[in-house]
């Protein structure tokens, strides 16, 4: 008996020591956001980065170091550090927005209102713990769902930790301690690894795959930083060059993340020009494409890959097929001014779960807002790529596979029918097992929108329909962002919870916070039957 | 020339039988001791036991002044090992043989002959390239060409409808000959006859010809068969030879393959593209008909088994099919299949043997034909020899061979009774082992 407990306990220090790790690079994180903050002279601010940094790397290193544990994680601990890691990573990347809020002086806050606004700043709205919460949940989680209503008015500093949270989150940040601390065997990197994302080996280490992952994916963002940066100039010439810098940044890293974080009231409407919305699309769909893929054209010169690569060639027809035919739809219901317009922008920004809105989706009618659910929202970009969604490489499967059991009818049945996939052939056996794992996490996913859209029909404010819920569960389990206003600080707390849970399970594609549960409620004990 | 023979299995045996008639100075290696002291017994050769990549087995089988080193054992990384080490003790030409495609199709990435190996040979490989072969003209039994794209040999089974039967050669040929082909011998009950022009023909005769680029259709038309198009095809097996058969064939037909190990199935389903897989017995009846095998123009049956792939040709006929293809690696049961009215047969071994023979060694023996007794050899007329200058018919030439086709400045001809030889020519003589002796002394 003593050595279970003993064993037990050390599951737990295990489990903490990974969570430590973590923490302290979060907390060395904050040194980015506190630069900003100094340079825009936002001392309050910077305070409260200074002062979240130092509570994450002492917590984190007293865990990471006083800890001492002799056990490596297994399978289920892998999953269990991933899903207990990005809570605590939320919760921890919560302290900047409470600390600031509670710190900063009303007559400073309302000086980040833009001039001529008549609105009070949103930074006031984060003294509720759950609100920051779910702030930083929804950037960590890459979702962009925001309570802060009017997003300029929470200072330059804030803001930029708000895309910087989305672009940690985006590879994600079991790969980025991975990267950095590199201390793991190579067994238990690969387990986290593995854990955390649909990872593919780039390289025969873990450490150099997560590491050459971390540079290709800053590379593309400076690659979109300075696209943006030219382009706006290029565009709107009499904008003003500071705001052109930090916009693009933000945007960049929003962007390659898949985010939709916007430093902007009306996030990409607030240019209000057509061209700086086209121009926002190519970041857009660069950040939807796998980062495998990437590697493989830009480090192994394989450009053959462009046409060959499956997910690559199928995210890019879905863009434009998608985009037609919501446009269309948009057109035919005739709401909206600019169909086009707006179908285009707002597909491609729904699959690709970037979620940057230029459109009031509440006004809509049920068939557009049921089409961009159904095929953007659900559909998502590419696996290995940082969306959300059930990845369009599944969805794929999912079709082949139909095809597959309906051509089965006309061959004799001692034949075998193997299945080309991807460049690869797949055997009977081998496809129903990918089938059963692919079907079983798409309906779990299914589920969890059909449970979500339950909750928040149950609590959302007067004036929404169903067709509201369903998009906003979505939206949240997706990590896309779009949001038809269901989501904002007057929300009942129990929805906001439920969106918490629901793009924290989004993010880890759910089977690790269904394991955590699973622990919690029975242990780590196998169940024979 | 002494050549060495690492591998007595069913390939290196038949190797062994047919060399030992030619050369003296054979050794034969392998690591059992039962097979070479049988081998020993029947052939009357050395034998070395022993592993052939070990430096003093193949020392103790004289490898410093071998001229051939055949390494033919069933592995293939013994094969190259063995001919790697061999070549660097002495051997002046190696020859192994391989199961793997890969060193087949990509010759010149390793460049193997620096390495040490000559040729290279996988039987199974050479067998499935008979079978594409002799898929482009189905009406045929077999058929491979003696002279580069010129001359060809030819067999082909007479039938109820043909015009030529019950006349004699000379009649029946006189409508079309045009000295594009001619037929070099028939067989008949068991028996290989070299014919001449008097020789009247019968029904279910087994003819060869030899004929020209131009003759090919020739042929055909005087045989009158009808040409059949191949599209279906049938492939039951799935060892390595119907493996390469499905994977040769894949490209032009459509393919389904028949094997019983479920495992086997799987891993031809993961590598060939283009071929259907079904798993099932070769000899199950009701199996035929469900994958409804009268549907298929062709049946090629490659099982490891010989009479499996013969009941299973003969099943297919009854069903109607029009080409039936076994692979018969016991060459006592050739005879039996042929009269039994399968189409053709393969061979792996004698495919790798006549491979060998026709392009490797060049010498006197070009090759042997399925079942049939008689040899084609190879020889070249010398300037003062007396039989330049005259009528083939004028000749004397030995009863029970003929004079077939010759090489003269690099083109293919047919020789019928008015050609007359020349100093230089490279004649195809095709004759019966008992007057072999008197057709070399006639070149002498």
């Amino acid at each position: 008996m003593r050595f279970i407990q003993h064993y037990k306990f050390d599951t737990f220090k295990m489990i903490f020591k990974q969570i430590g790790g973590l923490q302290i690079i979060l907390g060395f994180t904050m040194v980015f956001p506190l630069l900003v903050s100094l340079i825009y002279s936002e001392f309050y601010s910077a305070t409260g980065f200074f002062l979240s940094g130092l509570i994450c790397l002492v917590m984190g290193f007293s865990l990471y170091k006083g800890l001492r544990t002799f056990y490596e994680p297994l399978n289920r601990h892998a999953l269990i550090i991933a899903a207990t890691g990005w809570i605590s990573i939320a919760v921890m990347g919560a302290l900047p927005f409470i600390i600031i809020a509670n710190i900063t002086p009303i007559e400073i806050a309302q000086q980040f209102v833009p001039a001529g606004a008549g609105y009070n700043s949103s930074i006031f709205f984060f003294k509720n713990p759950l609100h920051a919460l779910f702030e930083s949940m929804s950037g960590f989680t890459t979702t962009g769902l925001s309570m802060a209503v009017h997003p300029p008015s929470i200072g330059k500093g804030l803001l930029f930790y708000r895309s910087f949270t989305q672009l940690l989150g985006g590879v994600g940040f079991i790969v980025l301690t991975l990267a950095l601390l590199g201390q793991s065997s190579g067994k238990v990197a690969y387990l986290l690894y593995g854990a955390e994302s649909t990872g593919e080996r780039l390289s025969p280490s873990i450490i150099t795959t997560a590491r050459s992952i971390w540079k290709l994916y800053i590379g593309l963002t400076l690659f979109s930083f300075t696209y943006l940066v030219i382009g706006t100039y290029i565009i709107l010439p009499g904008y003003s060059l500071s705001e052109n810098i930090f916009g693009s940044i933000n945007h960049a890293m929003a962007a390659q993340s898949t985010g939709g974080f916007s430093t902007l009231d009306n996030s990409i409407a607030s240019y209000h020009s057509n061209a700086m919305e086209m121009l926002y699309l190519l970041p857009m769909i660069l950040g939807a494409l796998s980062l495998p893929f990437y590697f493989r054209v830009i480090h192994d010169k394989q450009f053959s890959q462009f046409w060959k690569n499956l997910q690559t060639r199928s995210v890019i027809i879905t863009c434009a097929l998608g985009s037609v035919v919501l446009s269309g739809m948009l057109l035919k219901s005739g709401v909206i001014p600019d169909p086009f317009r707006t179908g285009i922008f707002q597909f491609i920004s729904a699959l690709t779960t970037t979620g940057w809105q230029t459109s009031n989706v509440h006004l809509w009618d049920s068939g557009s807002v049921v089409f961009i659910v159904m095929a953007a929202m659900i559909v998502g970009g590419a696996a290995g790529a940082t969306v959300g969604g059930v990845k369009i490489i599944r969805v794929l499967l999912l079709f082949k596979g139909l095809f597959w059991h309906i051509n089965s009818y006309f061959y004799s049945e001692n034949s075998i029918n193997v299945v080309k996939f991807n460049e690869a052939r797949l055997l009977p056996d081998e496809m129903n097992k990918e089938l059963a794992r692919v079907a079983t996490f798409v309906f779990i996913y299914l589920i969890f929108i059909f449970l979500g859209t339950i909750i928040t029909y149950y609590t959302m404010p007067h004036g929404f329909t169903i067709k509201d819920a369903l998009f906003e569960s979505a939206s949240a389990q997706g990590t896309v962002g779009l949001s038809c206003g269901i989501t904002n600080p007057d929300m009942s707390p129990g929805l906001e919870i439920t969106y918490i849970i629901q793009m924290w399970a989004g993010r880890l594609e759910i089977i690790p916070v269904l394991v955590l549960f699973r622990t919690i409620l029975l242990g780590t004990k196998p169940k024979v039957v | 020339m002494k050549i060495i023979i690492a591998g007595d299995g069913e390939v290196g045996f038949y190797l062994s039988t047919l060399l030992a008639k030619e050369y003296a100075d054979i050794t034969l290696i392998d690591t059992q001791r039962e097979k070479l002291s049988s081998v020993e017994k029947k052939l009357g050769i050395a034998t070395v036991l022993g592993d052939s990549t070990s430096y003093s087995v193949l020392k103790g089988a004289g490898i410093e002044h071998a001229d051939l080193l055949i390494a033919v054992t069933s592995v293939e990384s013994i094969n190259i090992a063995t001919c790697l080490i061999g070549k660097k003790l002495g051997a002046k030409f190696t020859i192994a043989r391989i199961n793997n495609m890969e060193y087949l199709v990509n010759k010149d990435t390793l460049d193997l002959h620096s390495l040490g190996i000559d040729e290279l040979i996988s039987p199974e490989s050479l067998a499935s390239r008979e079978v594409k072969y002799n898929l482009k003209s189905p009406e045929l039994t077999e058929i491979f060409n003696l002279y580069k794209k010129d001359l060809y040999v030819m067999g082909l089974r007479l039938g109820d409808d043909n015009p030529a039967v019950h006349n004699t050669i000379a009649e029946s040929t006189r409508i079309l000959s045009d000295n594009s082909f001619i037929i070099v011998a028939v067989y008949r009950d068991g028996k290989t006859i070299i014919p001449n022009g008097n020789l009247k023909l019968l029904k279910d005769d087994l003819l060869y010809f030899v004929s020209t680029e131009a003759g090919k259709d020739k042929v055909l038309e005087y045989a009158g068969k009808k040409s059949v198009q191949i599209k279906n095809i049938l492939v039951i097996g799935g060892s390595r030879t119907g493996k390469y058969i499905a994977m040769r064939l894949s490209k032009e037909y459509n393919i389904k393959l028949i094997e019983k190990d479920y495992e086997k199935c799987n891993y031809l389903a993961k590598n060939i593209p283009n071929v259907q897989i079904v798993c099932g017995d070769g000899t199950d009846v009701n199996l035929f008909e469900e994958e409804r095998i009268a549907d298929y123009d062709a049946v090629i049956s490659v099982t490891g088994n010989s009479e499996t792939n013969i009941f299973t040709c003969l099943l297919a006929k009854e069903f109607g099919v029009k080409k039936t293809i076994a692979m018969v690696e016991n060459i006592g049961l050739f005879e039996y299949s042929q009269k039994m009215g399968i189409d053709t047969l393969i061979n792996k071994k004698m495919a790798a043997a006549n491979f060998i023979f026709r392009h490797i060694l060049k010498e006197r023996v070009l090759t042997q034909l399925y079942g049939v007794d008689a040899v084609i050899q190879q020889f070249v007329v010398k300037k003062n020899s007396k039989i330049i200058n005259k009528p083939i018919k004028e000749l004397n030439f030995p009863e029970d061979a003929l004079i077939s086709g010759v090489i003269r400045n690099g083109n293919g001809f047919i020789t019928l009774g008015n050609f007359q030889l020349m100093a230089d020519d490279e004649v195809f003589v095709f004759s019966l082992p008992q007057s072999n002796k008197k057709v070399i002394s006639f070149f002498k």
